[in-house]
């Protein structure tokens, strides 16, 4: 009887929960099997033979699976800045995307401590991070504040969605139990509770905009501290960091909403998708002028060192990662969202932001792998890294295991804010 | 307490690398065969590089031993999450094989590569096993942690040379106490000579060595 009293907004926004098409099946399937294989890979070559399967050596000391970890924890900004901006600072406009944003956030950290895991010569010593860590090394500063990130991620998630899972325990009375769970019993919605949430999340929402400038510094930091490898030790790293955390996060959510609404018919206007485009056309520039500042520091200085590692960037071995990060990561992208036409079509903003993630999936490439084969500076070997197929299928394992969490979420909560007239 | 410090004489040095072949069969370092080579797994504690300068018929050679340098002020302690390598008293640079988590952290901020990682179990072929090392000290170490030159800390400590100054066949290896005025090596450390690698980087190596002349 609960469930006739739904506005129609409302059937609409939870009408994905419980209306599933043949071919979300086929999608997940697919990624499942990939999940498993990764799986199968991770326990029967790497955890029984060792990082020997990886293409990792001396001195490429880390290879893809850092490139990853980097990637995904600057992917995370993108959803805490725009849930942020729904939340605390009051922009309507972005709260019906809210809900992606966060779940967005959520699992690229969840990824990024993934890929950390399947780094590390001794999974089973992990947990010494934790109970011997040394404040002085910037790795533990790293796991403190991805700890703290997550914790907020989470919580602004559940602060932001409890009124909807309430509503689902209602509409779905065969669910009852899993979104009791998942509100944590707390099935309160009374106007004073809704506000109470609203003002919690306001504050979280507060306190997430400095961390995520902190876990990016961070994550930065971890490599730019390091006076052996000069491709990474420059004071210019953390805000090169955090420029390619937002173009790549707000990219990423540009990407997940317009997917989401297509696939998922989400009540979510076309003008949302192509004014958080707007915001990317103005962060594409600041990372280029980032880039190009770091670029002209090294050149004129010519200081051999760090001018081997962009010598060999931008005409060496990496070069191709390079040039395609350049052009198709950051100026065919930046063309597109500028020419009136197409910064107004949805498809070409996310096929711009597309771009812009896997540009920025090159870059990472080039900041991790390429200082490592030049950092020598005694006379030594010339450094060679090619993943190995093991590598490779745990590296798409991951980003199976991503897409296949947030599909099923999907299927769990309401991807928009169900209108809230209670 | 002493603090112990290497010089290494680069005229003195013929790259015989027997030095390193003693460290090998000393420290139990693992054998990596042709294949982990190419691979890039090759571990050497005590390795001798080469640098060539120059083309045929004006080629200069000049080969480097390099042993970890044991920094008074090292960056590999400064990075480890876990504390899993440490600076003793006595200056050595050691590492705590059980508490390593194979993060590689101090491999990437060592500027001198002198760590290598178990990248697997090590195996000695059976012609090498029977001349393993028996001390406990040196056993072979788990996969997926952290190795690197010890200055021969089970040797010192019974008041033997490191095996490669032991074994150094042009006399171009010199070990002892850096803060002893008349040990042989604090004198030759302060000979115009002297010169430490990648000094800018203000490590403070206490393995010195005296320019070719």
């Amino acid at each position: 009887m609960e469930r006739l009293s739904l506005t129609i907004e409302e059937e609409r926004a939870l009408l994905p929960l419980y209306r599933t098409r043949p071919r979300y099946f086929l999608f997940t399937g697919v990624l499942a099997a990939l999940v498993l294989w990764a799986l199968y890979v991770w326990v029967s070559q790497q955890l029984r033979f060792g990082l020997t399967v990886t293409g990792m050596n001396t001195p490429a000391y880390w290879g893809i699976y850092i490139v990853n970890f980097v990637f995904f924890v600057g992917l995370s900004a993108g959803g805490i800045v725009v849930a942020s901006l729904a939340h605390a600072l009051g922009v309507e406009r972005y709260r019906p995307i809210g809900r992606i944003a966060e779940l967005v956030a959520i699992s690229c950290i969840i990824l990024a401590t993934m890929f950390i895991t399947i780094d590390v010569g001794r999974p089973d010593r992990l947990y010494r991070l934790f109970l011997h860590g040394r404040w002085q090394s910037p790795l533990i500063w790293d796991v403190s504040i991805i700890t703290v990130y997550l914790v907020l991620a989470v919580a602004m998630g559940y602060f932001a969605t409890r009124i909807d899972i309430v509503k689902c325990m209602k509409a779905m009375p065969g669910r009852a139990q899993l979104y009791k769970l998942l509100a944590f019993g707390y099935t309160d919605v009374s106007q004073k509770a809704v506000q109470r949430d609203r003002k919690i999340l306001k504050t979280l929402a507060f306190i997430a905009i400095p961390s995520a400038v902190m876990l990016h510094s961070i994550t930065a930091w971890l490599l730019g501290l390091i006076k052996a490898t000069p491709g990474w030790h420059t004071a210019l790293l953390a805000p090169l960091f955090i420029g390619s955390a937002l173009v790549s996060g707000l990219a990423l959510v540009i990407v997940a909403v317009a997917l989401c609404r297509y696939f998922f018919q989400l009540d979510v206007k076309a003008e949302v998708i192509t004014s958080l485009g707007k915001l990317l056309t103005f962060a594409i520039p600041v990372l280029g002028y980032l880039l190009f500042a770091e670029l002209l520091t090294v050149m004129y200085a010519g200081e051999p060192a760090p001018k081997a590692f962009f010598m060999e960037m931008i005409k060496g071995r990496y070069a191709p990662v390079f040039w395609f990060d350049l052009v198709a990561g950051l100026i065919i992208p930046f063309i597109i969202l500028v020419l009136p036409r197409l910064a107004r079509s949805v498809p070409a903003v996310t096929i711009a932001a597309g771009l812009v993630v896997v540009g920025v999936l090159a870059e990472r490439i080039n900041l991790v792998i390429p200082p490592l084969m030049t950092r020598s500076q005694l006379p030594y070997l010339q450094g060679f890294y090619t993943p190995t197929w093991q590598e490779l299928s745990m590296v798409v394992g991951g980003y199976a295991v991503g897409i296949l969490a947030f599909a099923i979420l999907a299927k769990v909560v309401p991807l928009v804010e169900v209108e809230s007239n209670t | 307490m002493p603090r112990w410090g290497m010089v290494i004489d680069l005229d003195k040095c013929t790259a015989c690398q027997a030095c390193t072949v003693a460290c090998r069969s000393e420290n139990n370092v693992t054998f990596q065969g042709p294949e982990g080579t190419a691979k890039g797994r090759a571990m050497f504690w005590r390795e001798v590089l080469a640098e060539v300068d120059g083309e045929f018929p004006k080629v200069t050679a000049h080969f480097l031993p390099r042993p970890c340098m044991h920094c008074d002020n090292p960056p590999c302690v400064q990075v480890c999450p876990v504390g899993a390598t440490y600076k003793r008293e006595d200056g050595v640079v050691l590492q705590h094989y059980e508490q390593c988590i194979g993060c590689r952290y101090c491999m990437v901020a060592c500027p001198y590569n002198a760590r290598f990682f178990n990248w697997e179990k090590p195996e000695f072929p059976e012609t090498m096993a029977q001349y393993q090392n028996p001390n406990p000290k040196v056993k072979p170490r788990p996969v997926g942690v952290v190795e690197k030159c010890t200055f021969c800390f089970q040797r010192i400590e019974k008041g033997i040379l490191p095996a490669c100054a032991q074994t150094c066949t042009g006399n171009a290896t010199f070990f002892g106490d850096l803060d002893d005025p008349d040990s042989r090596v604090s004198q030759l450390a302060k000979s115009p000579r002297a010169f430490r690698l990648l000094e800018d980087l203000g490590t403070n190596p206490k393995v010195y060595y005296l320019k070719e002349g």
